[in-house]
């Protein structure tokens, strides 16, 4: 028994040795490696990345910086650290849109720009890189009960959002240096419209102009969404609105036509036309047919 | 079941064509019997469906991708196998090919019974068969389900009628000859025979009605299985998306309906002692128009699966793989050989066409047939064009319930027993239309 797990667990150890010898190492051609990030390390495009870094890597490498990946053979990286951040953007993007072993292609699951996006966010840990983020230090003052609120100039279609928070003596204050996020339903998914750099100023205020062409519904009403971009400081902060600045615009439904895929009210007349002729045409036959079966005793009688 | 009795050219008396028509409809020894096995195994079945209505379609195997599966399969074959009729009694009949005669009342027997059970087929995959009117109600004019149900529930007056008409003088020499009927049969008889006394003006005013809807039932029977194969080549699915489903179904239509009407006239033949009426002739010229039928379908088969096979689009492949090398090979082969090319290479040789070979090539094709619409219908809807990701096991695969076979046991009988009742009730061999053909001169009394 004991001669047995022994040579059972030399076998796992072989194998296991086997295994990560046999793991092939990256391999990220020359050309591959001098790829450059095509987008700016702004805080704008550091947050989007954040985003995607949450919702695809984290479960496995965990935190950047803190070393909390899955214990994973081989182990996932610390993609904060700065042992990994020597290398070039081309080759993370490169090994990110490959996969190997347990780590996932995301060459079809993530469009190039989120691929770069999290690069970017990356790089925000990297020291050697950290002075090309424009990043003011602000301190916003301990908050509780934050909210945002929503002025609209419906003239010049302008929205005016406003976050503030409850300091500890009981007054309302701005908060700085915060992102939001104004975001328009439309049919699949959300528009957003913040722009490039939507950051609060120093009262806590924010000027968004609403595009002077996008559709909405018949009365021109949207459904907008205001929110705080990144959720790990204050939690899920938003605010519901619907607004009545965008264009009005008056839709097609494809099933008032008649067509193929209409109801059957709006089934196309040539079609229509075709099955009553069919059923009367043939149905008379056969009505004609049992009339004149019914003829064949007035015959006999005849005779 | 015994063949040996040799067929010779016996004379036949109209006398002799009576009496041996309608013995068999007086004395029918193990028939009861017969009765009560089919209708204990109907009972069952019935059984079966109670269960099903109780506690709805999730006794089947049947799921969300797989949403059409042994009863559909089921129905198509049945349509397919009902087809026979127009094939024999009207397009062979018009065409005056007359060695058809005594065969034709068979032909028209089981396209009577497995069209009307077709339709029975598709109520019993039905969920909630209580709203079944709602497809005339709210049917839509556009979708092939609605000229479906128009087009079968058509086929089968039609059937009925010719069924009955090229009947009416049997049926009149039934009233009179067959005494030991029960009072409601003679009854039957009597309205069925309409006073039919073969003046000239009756035999022409008949046959007039006979011709015009031997001519009717052409378009209907062509627009049946046409309409049912539209069910699926109206949809965009790998496999399904053909634009020669309709003939293709067709031509596969008449050679299961050949295949049935063989096997059925080696059991009237030999069971009924009709040796003298459906002869090793028949058998022959049946087996000649089968080779003609199976290579028709053969060459469907070839367009149907060669032509997207040598370009294998992307959805396509995963689809004609599973059937050509997968997890499907063995149906999709067995059915193409053993249903279709190995029948022809048999039956183009003399030998084969005898009646008993015969009989047994066409068990080997009807089954054929049977597992070639479960395979045009269940791989299909296994191979959807987004992967199927995310969803219980058990919608990944289809295997029929015991359920669903039990319903689906159901339905043979049921055809068995409808084709049973009728070849006792009614004469299966033609009796006036054969002394016609010979010659023979007769009368029919009052
Ligand atoms: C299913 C778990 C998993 C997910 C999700 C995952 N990874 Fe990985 N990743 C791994 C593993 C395991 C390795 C180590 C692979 C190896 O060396 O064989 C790895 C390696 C890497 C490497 C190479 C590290 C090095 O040392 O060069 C990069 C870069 C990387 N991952 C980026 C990402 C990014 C970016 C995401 C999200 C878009 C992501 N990974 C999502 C498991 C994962």
């Amino acid at each position: 028994m004991k001669n047995l797990s022994t040579i059972l667990a030399t076998l796992v150890l072989v194998f296991a040795f086997m295994n990560s010898a046999s793991a092939e190492d990256w391999k990220v051609s020359a050309t591959a490696k001098k790829k450059l990030n095509p987008y700016e390390l702004s805080k704008k495009n550091i947050s989007t990345g954040k985003k995607v870094y949450q919702t695809n890597c984290k479960s496995c490498h965990g935190d950047p910086t803190k070393a909390n990946m899955l214990p994973l053979v081989p182990a996932p990286a610390d993609l904060g650290s700065q042992n990994f951040l020597v290398q070039s953007d081309g080759e993370i993007y490169h090994k990110v849109k490959v996969g190997k072993g347990a780590m996932p292609t995301f060459e079809k699951t993530l469009n190039d720009e989120s691929k770069w996006m999290v690069i970017a966010y990356l790089r925000s840990f990297d020291k050697n890189k950290k002075k090309a983020v424009v990043t003011k230090a602000v301190v916003n003052p301990e908050v509780s009960d934050v909210k945002i609120e929503l002025d609209i100039d419906s003239e010049h279609k302008k929205l005016k959002a406003h976050l503030t928070g409850l300091k500890k003596d009981g007054k309302r204050a701005g908060l700085e240096g915060i992102e939001l996020s104004f975001l328009i339903k439309r049919a699949f998914g959300q528009l957003d419209i913040s722009g490039e750099e939507a950051y609060t100023d120093a009262k806590g205020e924010l000027l968004i102009q609403f595009p002077t062409d996008l559709p909405g519904d018949r009365e021109g009403q949207v459904d907008l969404t205001i929110k705080i971009t990144d959720e790990d400081e204050y939690g899920v902060i938003e605010e519901k609105r619907v607004l009545s600045i965008a264009v009005p615009t008056n839709p097609k439904n494809p099933l008032d036509e008649r067509a193929m895929w209409g109801t059957r009210a709006n089934a196309p007349i040539w079609i229509i036309a075709s099955y009553l002729l069919g059923v009367i045409g043939i149905w008379s036959v056969i009505f004609l047919v049992l009339f004149q079966v019914f003829q064949l005793s007035k015959m006999r009688t005849k005779s | 079941m015994n063949d040996d009795t040799k067929s010779k050219e016996t004379t036949l008396s109209f006398e002799k064509i009576k009496q041996d028509v309608l013995r068999p409809m007086q004395n029918h020894r193990g028939l009861e019997l017969w009765i009560v096995f089919l209708i204990t195994v109907i009972s069952v079945g019935a059984w079966a469906y109670y269960v099903q209505l109780r506690d709805g379609l999730g006794v089947t195997g049947m799921r969300d991708y797989v949403s059409w599966g042994l009863y559909i399969a089921n129905f198509v074959f049945f349509v397919a196998v009902s087809l026979v009729g127009m094939l024999i009694s009207s397009i062979l009949g018009l065409l005056k090919v007359d060695w058809i005669a005594p065969i034709s009342r068979i032909a028209e027997i089981i396209a009577v019974a497995f069209v009307a059970v077709a339709g029975l087929v598709i109520v019993l995959d039905m969920g909630r068969p209580d709203r079944v009117l709602n497809v005339m109600i709210h049917g839509r004019f556009q979708s092939p389900i609605l000229w479906d149900v128009t087009v079968i529930t058509t086929y089968l007056v039609i059937s009925a009628l010719l069924l009955i008409l090229p009947m009416i003088p049997d049926l009149a020499i039934c009233k009179k000859e067959i005494k030991t009927a029960p009072p409601m049969l003679k009854k039957l008889y009597a309205i069925l025979s309409f006073g039919y006394t073969n003046t000239p003006e009756q035999h022409k005013h008949l046959h007039k009605m006979i011709r015009t809807l031997m001519v009717l039932i052409v378009p209907v029977g062509l627009a049946i299985h046409t309409v049912t194969s539209w069910l699926f080549a109206a949809t965009l699915r790998n496999g399904w998306d053909t634009t020669i489903f309709g003939p293709y179904f067709v031509a596969g239509a008449f050679v299961a309906g050949s295949a049935a009407l063989i096997i059925a006239m080696y059991f009237f033949r030999v069971n009924y002692k009709l040796q003298d009426y459906i002869t090793e002739l028949h058998f022959d010229k049946m087996g000649k128009l089968m080779v003609a039928v199976c290579l028709v379908y053969l060459y469907f088969n070839v367009n149907e699966f060669l032509v997207p096979g040598y370009k294998m689009k992307s959805g396509d492949s995963v689809h004609l793989k599973e059937l050509f090398f997968g997890s499907w090979a063995i149906m999709f082969w067995s059915s193409q050989l053993l249903g279709n090319i190995l029948p022809i290479i048999l039956m183009v040789n003399k030998r084969f066409r005898m009646p008993k070979p015969i009989m047994i090539i066409s068990i080997f094709v009807l089954a054929s047939a049977w597992f070639k619409r479960y395979v045009i219908v269940i791989p299909t809807m296994l191979h959807p064009h987004l992967p199927i990701q995310n969803v219980p096991d058990n919608y990944q695969h289809y295997f029929p319930s015991s359920v669903e076979i039990t319903v689906t046991v159901l339905s043979f009988a049921l055809a068995l027993l409808i084709i049973t009742v009728l070849a006792k009730i009614f004469p299966v061999v033609p009796i006036c239309e054969i002394a016609d053909q010979k010659g023979i001169d007769y009368k029919i009394e009052e």
